[in-house]
């Protein structure tokens, strides 16, 4: 499939794309979370697609994974109200403080950081300490 | 004419109730246990001594239970039948698993309690019941009704739960209810607790401690006093007395409230705190914070079943990530055919994929959870590899150029 960007025409195999996508979104909607730690990876490495382009488009194709499973989580009776009523807007506060603390910070320095914390945290899941 | 029919069947009944009242009569021998409860309320748990007469030498069991909050509990049997060798592919599902169950049987049993703990994750809770002798006492769950479903591969692709099966008898319930209130507690602590003090005359007391966050409301204690055990066979027969039902109040105050659907009670600030620690540090690694605030629930709040973590917070990224597209929509940076046309296999994953959750153990997703992290980390430290900072730098530069330019390109649309 052709795709126009800003008077730039790019390749991009929807196969790949479909099938990767696909294979994301159960995982993510499996287990609750957005999925573009993911989808960025997808589309920038094995689409080959620039970064420009991918900010915008993997968002909104997550959107969509994102709104139909909250549709299925809540007919199987997986929502709370209350809980999220808790989470929302500290998850509103957190998306309007995030970018301003995100400019007086090195995202290398960040990104190590989280590293290591995604390592404890998966260890711990494991079991493995 | 009219007398003679009406006293026949009265005859007949008579006749049929003679072999019984000897029965009856003869498992009425023993009085009853008394009951007492030395408080009538708790503030979000705490502890309350229950205390009474029970038959001399009798064995004693209490039964605790929330009376009035009900909460889900289900079970994915996709375990190798050892008889068979087939693999049953049945759901079970229930409505009505009381929100906190939990039977307390004599101290010297303890033992046991701890050869089960010992077992770790994989203790069976039938086999301990039985071991105690608790299984005498355990009658509020094996009322439950439980729908039971024949999965097929295909049905759980497609999202459906598959065909509802017959109800099942009173005893294939009681065995079924067993495992999904293990499925639904988990620990050993939590459904059993070995501090029931008897005295030879009988008299018992037992201190029951009620952790924080449980549910409020209702609870129910019914006292059981074995008299007598006898094996026949295979088959044991248990001589038994139940007291009756004393109650007592939990009670919260806000801003600890009660999650119905999770069936546990929660002080909200915590979420609060925890989703906007994190959500903030989404931002700053450029990811949503879901991947990070599920598995952190999930550890600190062993109680909130994953399910609800997992349905619960993928609602609150919608609405971040709905803003997200229509900021970038205003400066004309998404592309929609990729967007849609990639978004569209996405939405068939989102039908699958919140099926599968009910299918798994908190255990299976813990272990599954920690994969994808340590895969996520992967891609991070990827991330942060010089060489793939350097090709950041250039995509970086282009993003910046495109994004001014597409702002200007909106601010002139617009004037």
């Amino acid at each position: 499939m052709k795709v126009d960007f800003w008077g730039h025409e790019f390749e991009v195999n929807m196969w790949i794309g479909c099938l990767g996508g696909f294979l994301i979104a159960i995982m993510s909607s499996m287990f609750g979370f957005g999925g573009g730690p993911f989808m960025v990876p997808l589309m920038t490495v094995a689409l080959g697609l620039p970064m420009y382009i991918v900010v915008g488009s993997s968002l909104l194709a997550i959107f969509f994974n994102t709104a139909m499973g909250t549709v299925r989580h809540m007919q199987f009776g997986n929502f709370d109200l209350l809980l999220f009523l808790a989470m929302f807007p500290a998850a509103l506060l957190g998306g309007y403080f995030g970018p301003q603390i995100a400019k007086r910070l090195s995202p290398v320095v960040v990104k190590r950081v989280a590293c290591v914390g995604l390592v404890l945290l998966g260890l711990k899941l494991l079991g493995l300490y | 004419m009219k007398v003679k029919f009406s006293v026949l069947p009265l005859l007949a009944l008579v006749m049929m109730a003679l072999p019984i009242i000897p029965q009856a009569l003869a498992q009425e021998t023993a009085p009853a246990p008394t009951i007492t409860l030395d408080k009538t309320s708790l503030a979000n748990g705490g502890e309350i001594t229950v205390s009474g007469q029970a038959p001399a030498g009798a064995q004693v069991y209490v039964e605790v239970y929330a009376a009035d909050k009900k909460v889900r509990a289900n079970r994915f049997d996709g375990k190798k039948d050892p008889k068979t060798g087939k693999i049953p592919y049945k759901f079970y599902l229930t409505h009505e698993m009381p929100a906190f169950y939990k039977i307390f049987v004599p101290k010297d049993m303890q033992p046991e309690l701890d050869t089960a703990k010992a077992a770790g994750g994989g203790w069976k809770y039938s086999e301990v019941l039985k071991k105690t002798g608790a299984d005498a006492a355990y009658s509020e769950p094996a009322k439950i009704k439980i729908d039971s479903y024949q999965a097929t591969i295909m049905a759980s692709i497609l999202g459906s739960r598959g065909k509802l099966l017959d109800a099942m008898d009173e005893k294939a319930t009681k065995s079924e209810s067993m495992k999904l209130v293990k499925g639904r507690f988990r620990s050993v602590n939590n459904l059993l607790g070995a501090n029931v003090e008897t005295t030879p005359e009988g008299v018992y007391t037992a201190k029951m401690k009620l952790r924080s966050g449980l549910a409020p409301g209702k609870y129910n204690v019914i006292v059981t006093a074995v008299t007598a055990r006898a094996m026949d066979g295979d088959k044991e027969t248990v001589k038994k007395v139940k007291s009756e039902v004393a109650s007592f109040e939990n009670k919260q105050t806000f801003p600890t409230v009660y999650l119905g659907n999770a069936g546990t009670s929660i002080n909200l600030i915590w979420p609060f705190l925890l989703t906007l620690a994190i959500s903030i540090f989404g931002v700053l690694m450029g990811a949503g914070g879901g991947f990070i605030l599920n598995p952190i629930l999930v550890s600190i709040f062993p109680a909130l079943p994953h399910t609800i973590v997992a349905g619960t917070v993928m609602p609150t990224v919608l609405f971040s990530q709905g803003s997200g597209i229509y900021n970038y929509s205003k400066i004309k940076f998404i592309n929609w055919k990729l967007g849609i046309g990639v978004g569209c296999a996405m939405l068939v994953g989102g039908f699958i994929g919140p099926k599968l959750t009910e299918l798994i153990t908190l255990d299976q997703f813990k272990f599954a959870f920690g994969w994808i992290l340590l895969v996520l980390a992967g891609l991070m430290y990827w991330q942060t590899t010089p060489g793939y900072l350097e090709k950041n730098k250039k995509e970086q530069a282009i993003l910046k150029e495109f994004k001014k330019r597409a702002e200007e390109a909106a601010a002139k649309g617009n004037s």
